[in-house]
């Protein structure tokens, strides 16, 4: 049972983790998938079907860097739909962190 | 694993979906690879960390034509669904496996019955005025157009039902998924 608490946790913040990264600069998967992988174990290889997801959604976009080795690198950056909804999305979870931290503090 | 091997097994798995998707694809994972070596990781420890290349395969897949699904309601599309749920292949699927049956091929039947029923009421309907029915023949056209509507009716409701169950099974296989959870449930 606290698995499944967990999963339905990552779940409900990855997407959230994902637009917050992306916030404060543009961003290639690799890099996002090793620091989310790090800070809430998700699985390396979540985070393409993810980006495709937000991509269809129009939440980021993407463009092509070139770099020193190998192909050019594809680099995500958000929308002004993306920034839009990370913002209210950010109000949502804190009201709601906040929320249950009350309530759990009471309970000790 | 080696970094070919995986995407070796990663390119058979994927095979027969659409050329462009698959190179998406192939490109996110080599990619990774690529930034993976640059950090200073070993391809087997990047291979390890992306889970098996057939399951991620199969997942994908599923995916892929569930989405089809969602944006194309055929015949080919629910039965390429189906069978990518069954390729998930975990064991209550299999459970899962005679149920679907039975219920597919009564859904066939149904399907063959109402067609049948309309082709009979289009008999009656056009063969009413010159073989002299009970009833004369205004009641033969009636009957006709009666029973072709309520075949047709039918046919919407079995339509209905069919979709509804689909989008069941889809649901049902996504709680399969192991790798690309959580990633895909919005």
């Amino acid at each position: 049972m606290p698995e499944a608490i967990e999963i339905q946790l990552k779940k409900g913040a990855l997407e959230l983790c994902v637009l917050a990264l992306l916030s404060q600069h543009d961003s290639y998967a690799y890099e996002i998938a090793s620091r989310l992988a790090d800070a809430i174990g998700m699985g390396e290889g979540t985070i393409y079907p993810l980006m495709r997801r937000l991509q269809s959604d129009g939440l980021v976009e993407t463009y092509l860097v070139e770099s020193k080795e190998g192909p050019p690198r594809k680099y995500y950056r958000l929308s002004e739909g993306g920034r839009k909804s990370f913002i209210s999305q950010q109000a949502a979870w804190k009201s709601f962190s906040g929320a249950v931290e009350t309530i759990l503090g009471g309970v000790q | 694993m080696t970094r070919q091997a995986f995407m070796a097994r990663l390119r058979a798995g994927l095979r027969g979906l659409p050329p462009q998707s698959v190179a998406d694809v192939v490109a996110d994972y080599e990619a990774h690879f690529t930034d993976g070596i640059a950090a200073g990781r070993s391809e087997e420890e990047v291979a390890a960390a992306l889970g098996s290349p057939d399951r991620l395969a199969r997942e994908i897949r599923a995916e892929s034509t569930m989405t089809r699904w969602r944006d194309e309601r055929s015949p080919s599309s629910a039965a390429s669904a189906v069978f990518a749920v069954l390729g998930l292949g975990a064991l209550d699927i299999m459970i899962l496996l005679p149920i679907l049956i039975a219920v597919a091929s009564t859904i066939f039947g149904l399907v063959v019955a109402v067609i049948i029923a309309f082709f009979a009421g289009a008999f009656v309907f056009a063969a009413g005025p010159f073989i002299d029915p009970p009833g004369g023949p205004v009641t033969a056209l009636l009957a006709g157009l009666g029973i072709m509507a309520g075949s047709a009716s039918g046919a919407a409701v079995l339509t209905m039902i069919s979709i509804g169950l689909m989008n069941a099974l889809v649901w049902y296989g996504r709680l399969h998924y192991r790798l690309l959870k959580p990633a895909l449930e919005s």
